[in-house]
């Protein structure tokens, strides 16, 4: 009897796993991170290659970065948006001054992927996703604050100031330390609020609402959220930030079975500017549209798709 | 005086939190908190609607007859389906005035309303004594009643609503793609438990050695367990690339399954293994007596006896599957923990819930179907 037990759980077990499968498996794989900017780069990727007669499967909104970037490196996806910057961390050399620029960041990402791990990185958008502090616009106007150098006037001056931050950018030494080295001030203990785990909509939500009396915020360039919780972006004139573009990353193999994602993919990218990306990232988070339908809509306006 | 004293401390909450708590929050978009709006203000001209809770209110104080039970369990439908109407209501009439990226989410004074209301009517239910599976009819028709609000367009400018209409295309395949990974782990744990539960009963050292290595287990992190299976799983394809083709990869279905059938299977195996040991020596012997042979003697009599703790283990574990496999969207695996894990990420406290409340609800309503069954089961021993 308990052979019979042995041989139905082996057969359930095949069962269970071959219906998990059934994927087809010519079909590009084309992922994205969890956020709204991977959501919303992801259709725009599917509804691109789709329209270029590639078939594609969804496997959008995979995880976060390390479960998508570890997917694509093991093959389990083809393609998917990646930030330029990002590869100082993957391949542990955030301290190397190329990664400030955009152009040599894109040059030495590009170089290492494709030796490393056979990836092809296409060209980027001309928009900076990076690390940024946001101030409370009351704050801002009543101080005169547009940039990091006033900013730093600012603090150093004896400036009332909370920054909600991440651990992360607070203890990266690309992150925060870096502004502070560059623009010469310092962030004592109790101008900071550490939120475990925080990410930018935390952060920015914290400063809107002045919970715990933060006024300023961990931001990225292109969010969506900053103009409708009442944030104004610091600019970074000195370049003390890695430049985060985003861009197509896929696989060398998957590439060279279907060129066609190149000239699909490359005129799109290049017309998603810092405001363009901010204002469809906004459709998402702030009016909590569908990031299917912002992408087709936007791909349309602009004639990529009829 | 009082004559039902956990209806009174639900009747107490409820108005602590009807004056003290917000029933629904306006907000100028889906990411910031809104300014909070009591349940008399929300209700305004429809504030007929909140008889139902005044008889609530009274109920405590009634003598406990069964005429008093009937008319809380009418009172207590009554007034959730009420909730959720002047909730929507208003959500509509605010809608009117403010500009398309305002949202009125539920508050929490709706919550906790809405909990102590359904709480009153399980009371009731149980006080009545009718059989369990007139009160899980009674449940299901509450919740279609409020799902027939929803279709009628009485909810949709509900904050949560909204969020489901921009994502009405991918959450049934969620809802689907949830149960399947529950399904997915749990015919596997029950076709690999209930054997290795025999075992056990049978021999000491099996029990010995499986039940440290399963308890173990059980209290790892989840998010680890799924996260650690990654890095094995994708060197097995690289290795054999004939399990890519299966469907086998370091993410998405495969890590989930396998760490859930890791959680699932103590449940499983403890309580067939304690099912089988409660059978009572005397029930065999006489079996025995009658001249069954030892396979029948296990298929007719052990078995259908042990059957009930059995279920009961069934129950936990699905239970534990379902709230299990929300987490596993952090690895690609799909579900309603991916609509969920969108919100946490994007900070909109409505798409969280929109992911969060349908799995509470599948817990909800399997737990209830497998008490259905325990409660046959035990009913018609063999």
């Amino acid at each position: 009897m308990l052979k019979g037990f042995t041989r139905a759980a082996v057969v359930a077990i095949a069962l269970s796993v071959a219906a998990s499968g059934a994927f087809a498996q010519d079909a590009v794989r084309v992922g994205s991170k969890i956020d709204t900017e991977g959501a919303l780069l992801g259709h725009m990727i599917i509804q691109l290659l789709e329209s270029k007669g590639v078939k594609t499967a969804n496997k959008l909104q995979l995880g976060p970065t390390k479960i998508v970037r570890s997917a694509i490196v093991a093959g389990e996806i083809d393609l998917y948006p990646e930030y330029t910057g990002n590869g100082a961390f993957f391949f542990s050399i955030d301290t190397d001054p190329a990664w400030k620029s955009g152009k040599s960041g894109y040059e030495k990402v590009k170089t290492l992927d494709a030796e490393q791990n056979k990836l092809v990185w296409l060209q980027p958008a001309p928009a900076n996703n990076t690390w940024a502090i946001a101030v409370r616009k009351d704050v801002a106007t009543a101080n005169k604050l547009s940039t990091m150098e006033d900013f730093a006037k600012w603090v150093a001056g004896g400036g009332k100031v909370k920054v909600a931050a991440s651990a992360e950018f607070v203890e990266s030494p690309a992150a925060l330390p870096s502004f502070e080295k560059t623009y010469g001030f310092r962030l004592a203990q109790d101008q900071v609020l550490v939120l475990a785990g925080g990410n930018t909509a935390a952060t920015e939500r914290a400063a809107a609402e002045q919970t715990s009396g933060v006024n300023a915020a961990m931001a990225y360039g292109t969010d969506g959220a900053l103009a409708a919780l009442g944030l104004v972006v610091m600019s970074d004139p000195k370049g003390a930030q890695i430049v985060y573009q985003p861009a197509p990353l896929v696989r060398a193999s998957v590439l060279d079975k279907h060129p066609a994602i190149k000239d699909a993919l490359e005129p799109v990218f290049a017309s998603l500017d810092l405001s363009t990306l901010q204002t469809l990232n906004a459709k998402i988070a702030v009016e909590g549209q569908d990031a299917k339908q912002v992408a087709a809509a936007y791909l349309k306006e602009k004639g990529f798709l009829k | 005086m009082v004559r039902n004293r956990v209806l009174l401390v639900l009747a107490v909450v409820a108005l602590l939190a009807a004056f003290g708590l917000a029933f629904v929050a306006h907000a100028p978009n889906r990411l910031v908190s809104g300014q909070p709006i009591p349940l008399l203000v929300a209700a305004g001209s429809r504030v007929f609607a909140l008889l139902p809770g005044i008889v609530l209110l009274f109920a405590p104080f009634l003598p406990q007859r069964r005429a008093v039970h009937t008319v809380t369990v009418v009172a207590a439908a009554a007034f959730i389906v009420a909730l959720w109407w002047l909730a929507g209501a208003h959500a509509a009439a605010l809608a009117e005035a403010a500009p398309p990226a305002a949202r009125t989410s539920l508050g929490a004074g709706f919550w906790t309303l809405f909990i102590c209301t359904a709480l009153a009517l399980i009371e009731a239910v149980r006080r009545l004594g009718l059989r369990p599976a007139s009160g899980v009819l009674i449940g299901a028709a509450v919740v279609a009643v409020v799902a027939l609000l929803g279709a009628a367009g009485a909810l949709d400018q509900l904050s949560i609503v909204k969020e489901y209409a921009s994502r009405r295309e991918v959450f049934a395949d969620a809802v689907t793609r949830h149960l399947v990974i529950v399904l997915a782990a749990l015919v596997p744990t029950v076709v690999l438990g209930v054997p290795l539960g025999i075992l056990a009963h049978r021999r000491k050292s099996v029990a010995a050695s499986a039940f440290p290595v399963l308890n173990v287990v059980q209290t790892i992190p989840s998010i680890a367990l799924f996260a650690l299976l990654i890095a094995p799983l994708s060197g097995l394809t690289a290795l054999f690339p004939g399990l890519a083709a299966l469907g086998i990869s370091g993410i998405g279905l495969a890590p989930a399954v396998i760490a859930l059938i890791f959680y699932s299977l103590l449940p499983v195996v403890r309580n067939t293994a304690e099912g089988l040991a409660g059978v009572s020596a005397a029930a065999i012997e006489a079996a025995r007596a009658m001249g069954m042979t030892q396979q029948q003697v296990f298929w007719r009599v052990e078995l259908p006896l042990a059957l009930p703790v059995f279920l009961s283990g069934l129950r936990i574990t699905t239970v534990q599957a379902i709230g299990l496999t929300a987490v596993a969207a952090l690895i690609g695996a799909g579900g309603l923990g991916a609509i969920m894990f969108q919100g946490v990420f994007a900070n909109a406290l409505d798409l969280t819930m929109l992911g969060a409340v349908p799995v509470i609800l599948l817990a909800v309503m399997a737990d209830a179907l497998l008490r259905l069954l325990t409660a046959y089961a035990e009913r018609q021993p063999g």
